[in-house]
């Protein structure tokens, strides 16, 4: 494949070629109620060729016959011509990588039989179904997958590498009459399958949460203090912050550069957020991007103040900036684009207790049910929440959406917790047709003044 | 060698699904033509039924037929008992989805395309940032079964979508716009006309305070409402109970003004085929009539395991097994002008769009979101553009009272065919300033 792949690339009469290719395999098995839904095992093949013509713009073909590279390389060399930038386009620079990434899994589970998966899977979904009568519908899902990916352009870049998944998914749904809430716990890593064993503990929480949730009043609509637990504050800083730190967002759009210009005070002097690719084990680290730049810790926010943000080699060219490895793609049927890999807010020094104390009246709003982002507006739901009343936790309330505007809600980010973590989910980032893109975030306690929750 | 004979011989049922798709995009991004793109895809999904029980395995590299062969009978062989039957030969209704135009669309034309709607947006608002996505393609779907059947399904879809920001100091606004079609559109202008239009009504600022008011819900806003029944229609949320529609069966739930169609016979929609992708012949069906439930979506699975019937809405992706899925949703229109509604409201507003849509507890019909764009109507007049306010309900409590239904209709997001849809009374919260 190599030489086929050397003898595509100097055929080439592109400015710049890369070629990605891909061999996934997949199996799942998930159970819904009392049914096996699937048991199912997947693969995909396939290869993307990018050419970039400097004075036109990218061609991009996708295929899953790998038997033709040269004429797939010269479709993407004729798309390319078709683009019209108005300014030539530059990569910034990048030393060439000859390297070979392989992964040893503790437990492959490559060599684990169905029989073992679908054991795993129906026992977290029997753990649910038997909690309570109320859980009415479950779904316990348990994946893996492993990618072999070789990425080669004509700068002289080749790179051999292996991507490892395992995930287990719970949802639990109760109803009590016409009221139905549900509740999700997950696990995923870049792991083995020992990762997802002896985790039974997840289906148990997802249960007990779904009906603890059912008793739950609806939240009263009105401006809060919101204590959100690290999951919750994880999901904030990459939703709402870290997709503006893209540099795609901002390269070729002047106001919003004015709006993410660097020294702008972001939050007060406790608020520390970074990028790092380069952490053993989370879910978003990679030793190199999609483009082959090795992957690096981007300090994005330092004291409050803004200093940093994420590119691929285009748009570091572009502003006069450094690669730093974020250029990511899903899978072979996607150009890489900036994309996070594990985004954190830093840890503070102020413990739980007194994070709640001296509120009277507040929320302890805890994960994240989804999350949508409008440049400086947000809204997320979150998973589960609590009444802050006299500085104690008190009753769960549902429905709690948090809605506002980015720059005024970090600006009142008063609190950072002394107990930060990174979360192990499952699923992940979705930008421009390309999800779920594995990522983690992190992040402790974080305490918000002035919170709009959504309600009636 | 045909995998569907070889496994024949070793199942009780046996389906294939060959999928294959070819499309070429391009893309403007930030006002300029960036990127071109071609696509192909193929691959193969197989179904077995051995011993009972229900076994699913797919690939992309259409030579591994061995492996998939072998993945198909190990899934099968832990898979559980499903009393499924894979359809028998039946003849579909006439529809059509393939235009020779849209196929023929070259790159230059794609591209001059483009340009004409980039100038007419940037001629009503030059300080904005447009991305735009022309995508038409080929897309081919043949299901063929033990019994013989055999379903082929060519479609010709083309695709538009855009994107336009206007950031002017903190103030932002982002509006999204997508429209679909399998036959060739002279009209392809008529979004960016749209879009314009927005743009043109949002520029000026206005406020709104917060309390209960009529709302009036633009076809795309109305899908803040569609989201939340087309969950409680699907027939999989029936079986496994989680649906609040699960037991109300031929009741009244809704206002008589309110009827809603699942139907993929229409000729030249983004939604349309003469199969569903189980190789099930496509049907009409009335899913709400007048206010009264009638019917839920099924596919074959769901149906079997629920007692009911395939309603042919078996969809499916290559490496996913069919579920239940809406094929085109039509919310059917009403007898009152749009102008006529927007003349009665004394004070309210106008929903075209909102942030996070579909996101939260849906299921159980219950939404909560930010507007993301939406205007003040002060006297029958449209007076400004609202910010920072949210709208929440329940949409089975919601629809019992709809003021009225416009004459008028849209397509939006490919799939979904809606009306204006007047509220006498939702709850805004506007945020206090400052």
């Amino acid at each position: 494949m190599k030489d086929k792949i050397e003898q595509a690339l100097k055929h080439s009469k592109a400015d710049y070629t890369e070629i990605r290719l891909e061999e996934r395999e997949a199996t799942q098995v998930a159970f819904r109620g009392k049914d096996l839904e699937t048991t199912s095992a997947s693969i995909d093949q396939g290869g993307i060729v990018r050419c970039l013509s400097r004075k036109h713009g990218w061609g991009v073909t996708t295929f899953n016959n790998l038997d033709d590279l040269l004429s797939k390389v010269d479709q993407a060399y004729q798309c390319a011509l078709v683009a019209q930038s108005e300014e030539p386009i530059e990569l910034a620079e990048a030393n060439p990588v000859q390297d070979h990434v392989t992964v040893k899994l503790e437990r492959d589970f490559r060599d684990i039989s169905m029989a073992e998966k679908k054991a795993l899977a129906e026992k977290h979904n029997q753990i649910m179904r038997g909690y309570s009568e109320k859980i009415i519908d479950t779904r316990s899902m348990y994946a893996d997958s492993f990618s072999r990916i070789i990425l080669a352009t004509s700068e002289g870049s080749y790179l051999e590498v292996e991507r490892p998944s395992v995930a287990v998914v719970n949802i639990a749904i109760a109803r009590e009459g016409d009221n139905v809430q549900t509740a999700y716990k997950t696990k995923a890593g870049p792991f083995g399958f020992e990762f997802v064993q002896d985790e039974e503990k997840i289906a148990k929480e997802a249960a007990r949460r779904a009906v603890e949730l059912l008793s739950a009043q609806s939240v009263k609509g009105g401006q809060y203090t919101v204590v959100a637990n690290p999951e919750l504050a994880g999901v904030f800083i990459h939703e709402a912050f870290g997709h503006m730190s893209e540099s795609d967002f901002i390269y070729e759009n002047p106001k919003a550069r004015e709006m993410m210009v660097p020294g702008r005070r972001f939050g007060s002097e406790i608020l520390n957020v970074y990028d790092d690719g380069t952490i053993p084990g989370l879910r978003g680290s990679q030793r190199y991007d999609d483009e082959g730049t090795p992957a690096q810790r981007v300090e994005l926010i330092k004291d409050g103040i803004l200093v940093g943000r994420m590119h691929s080699r285009e748009t570091a060219a572009k502003m006069g900036e450094k690669a730093t490895g974020n250029a990511r793609a899903i899978n072979y049927r996607h150009p890489p684009i900036v994309r996070m890999t594990n985004t954190a807010i830093a840890a503070g020094s102020t413990s739980f207790e007194d994070m709640i104390k001296d509120i009277k009246l507040g929320i302890y709003a805890c994960d994240a049910y989804g999350g949508n982002t409008a440049l400086e507006n947000f809204s997320f739901s979150s998973g589960y929440a609590y009444m802050i009343r006299d500085g104690k936790i008190a009753e769960m309330v549902k429905d709690v959406i948090l809605a506002g505007n980015l720059f005024s809600t970090m600006m009142n980010i008063d609190a950072i917790g002394d107990d930060f973590e990174w979360i192990y989910s499952a699923g992940g980032c979705g930008k421009g047709n390309q999800s779920p893109l594995p990522v983690a975030f992190g992040s402790p306690h974080i305490r918000i003044q002035k919170v709009v929750i959504g309600g009636e | 060698m045909d995998i569907l004979k070889q496994l024949k011989t070793l199942a009780e049922q046996v389906e294939v699904a060959s999928l294959r798709t070819e499309s070429t995009t391009v893309e403007f991004e930030a006002n300029k033509l960036k990127t071109s793109k071609v696509e192909a895809t193929s691959g193969l999904a197989v179904r077995v039924i051995r011993e009972g029980k229900l076994g699913f395995a797919a690939s992309s590299d259409e030579r591994a037929l061995d492996k998939l062969s072998a993945n198909v009978l190990e899934s099968a062989a832990y898979g559980d008992p499903v009393p499924l039957d894979f359809p028998a030969p039946q003849p579909p209704p006439q529809v059509i989805t393939y235009d020779d135009k849209i196929t023929d669309l070259s790159i230059p034309k794609l591209v001059e395309m483009g340009q004409a709607i980039l100038s007419h947006i940037l001629e009503v608002e030059p300080e904005v940032r447009v991305n735009i996505s022309l995508e038409r393609g080929i897309s081919e779907i043949t299901v063929r079964n033990h019994t013989g059947a055999e379903a082929f399904v060519k479609r010709s879809p083309l695709s538009i979508s855009m994107q336009v920001d206007r950031i002017e100091g903190d103030d932002i606004v982002i509006l999204f716009e997508m429209t679909g079609t399998t036959v060739w559109e002279a009209d392809f202008m008529a979004l960016a006309r749209q879009i314009g239009e927005k743009l043109r009504l949002a520029r000026r600022l206005t406020n709104i305070k917060s309390g209960k008011m009529p709302v009036l819900f633009s076809p795309s806003g109305a899908l803040v409402l569609g989201l939340p029944l087309m969950l409680g229609i699907n027939g999989k949320n029936v079986y496994t109970g989680i649906s609040p529609l699960r037991d109300k069966m031929s009741q009244q739930l809704f206002d008589k003004k309110i009827s809603l169609v699942d139907d993929a016979t229409l000729d030249g929609r983004y939604g349309s085929a003469p199969y569903d992708d189980e190789g099930m012949p496509h049907q009409r069906n009335v899913v709400i009539d007048k206010g009264q439930l009638n019917l839920f979506l099924y596919d074959l699975k769901t149906a079997a395991l629920g007692g009911a019937k395939s309603t042919g809405n078996g969809g499916r992706s290559l490496f996913s097994p069919p579920e239940p899925a809406p094929s085109n949703l039509i919310l059917e229109a009403g007898d009152t002008p749009l102008k006529d509604m927007l003349a009665g409201i004394e004070h309210g507003l106008l929903v075209e769009d909102v942030l996070g849509l579909g996101q939260g507890n849906i299921i159980s019909g219950a939404f909560s979101n930010p507007l993301s764009l939406a205007y003040k109507i002060e006297k029958g007049e449209i007076v400004g553009r609202v910010k920072n306010a949210s709208i929440a309900g329940n949409v089975y409590e919601l629809l019992k009272e709809v003021s009225a239904v416009s004459q008028e209709q849209q397509w939006v997001y490919n799939n979904f065919n809606l009306p204006y849809i007047l509220l006498p009374a939702m709850n805004v919260v506007a945020q206090e300033v400052g």
